[in-house]
């Protein structure tokens, strides 16, 4: 694999959130679902930052909904997976598997 | 029910013309169901945080996109540059009277600053052509302004440089909103 094309924890995080938000996978409930999850208190800017990058190396595509009143009449994006996409995530999972293949946890030495 | 109007017109002046209608909606959605849920004080509270920790993010991905670099572009063309000749110009009268060099500027030399900023700043807005861009356009030239102060050779007043810096975007904004009224 190239180097960049690695995906970084974050861009591993949001692809897994929009994987699990399915057909409703856009800024907000990215956000949303990144936060119930993770318990991490994640910006707009940077779930938007996030997603636009992994737009750009072709991991998921991103479409227009018409604007709606309860988003002050404003259009919404919502992303989706691609092929690609779907295979970066198998690929990291396998690696992060691998990685975690044989390690016991809790850690020796760390918070129990 | 509206998110509170500064925190808005921040993002707006931040995020790029792609990215603020998604990322605006986004937050305006969010802010509803927070007020809903726990009050306007604390929805409002959530928003403004929001913005804050999100601007440098946003600004940077405008700056990728080479949207902001045309703000940055006719700011620094338009205000900081002519701020900055003037202060040469000005260093130059000093220098040639006798016993004034070295001394601090009479009113008269920082209010024909504070003009110059003005009508350049308000040709800056005339030109943007949507709400997005002139909020850019004003935050880029107060940023410009702010810059060139701090830049130029004579040690300007706070007031003067606040005074400098505040008339920059609003003369900018005042004459984009004339312009779309007429």
């Amino acid at each position: 694999m190239p180097k960049g094309e690695a995906l970084g924890e974050f861009e591993y995080l949001v692809m897994l959130a929009v994987m699990r938000l399915g057909a409703d996978a856009y800024g907000m409930r990215v956000r949303q679902e990144i936060a119930a999850r993770t318990g991490r208190d994640v910006t707009i800017g940077a779930v938007y930052a996030t997603l636009e990058r992994l737009v750009e190396k072709g991991l998921l595509s991103a479409s227009l909904s018409e604007p709606t009143a309860e988003r002050g009449g404003r259009a919404k994006r919502s992303f989706v997976l691609t092929g690609v996409g779907m295979e970066a995530a198998n690929r990291a999972r396998r690696d992060l598997e691998s990685m975690l293949d044989g390690l016991e946890f809790p850690l020796p030495g760390g918070p129990r | 029910m509206k998110p509170p109007a500064l925190a808005r017109f921040l993002l707006l002046a931040v995020a790029g013309e792609h990215q603020a209608e998604f990322v605006a909606g986004d937050l305006h959605e969010e802010f509803l169901l927070l007020c809903a849920a726990r009050g306007r004080p604390a929805g409002s509270r959530w928003y403004v945080g929001q913005v804050l920790r999100s601007a440098a993010t946003l600004l940077g991905m405008r700056f990728r996109s080479g949207e902001a670099a045309h703000l940055v572009a006719a700011a620094v063309l338009a205000v900081a540059m002519p701020l900055l000749l003037l202060d040469r110009l000005w260093r130059f009268v000093y220098s040639q009277i006798p016993l004034k060099d070295g001394l601090e500027r009479a009113p008269g030399f920082w209010a024909a600053n504070l003009i110059c900023v003005c009508v350049c700043a308000a040709v800056c807005g005339s030109l943007a052509s949507s709400v997005h861009r002139a909020l850019g356009v004003a935050l880029a030239s107060a940023a410009a302004a702010a810059c060139a102060l701090w830049w130029g050779a004579a040690a300007t007043p706070t007031v003067i440089a606040g005074l400098v810096i505040a008339a920059a975007p609003v003369s900018s904004l005042a004459v984009f909103a004339w312009r779309r009224l007429r």
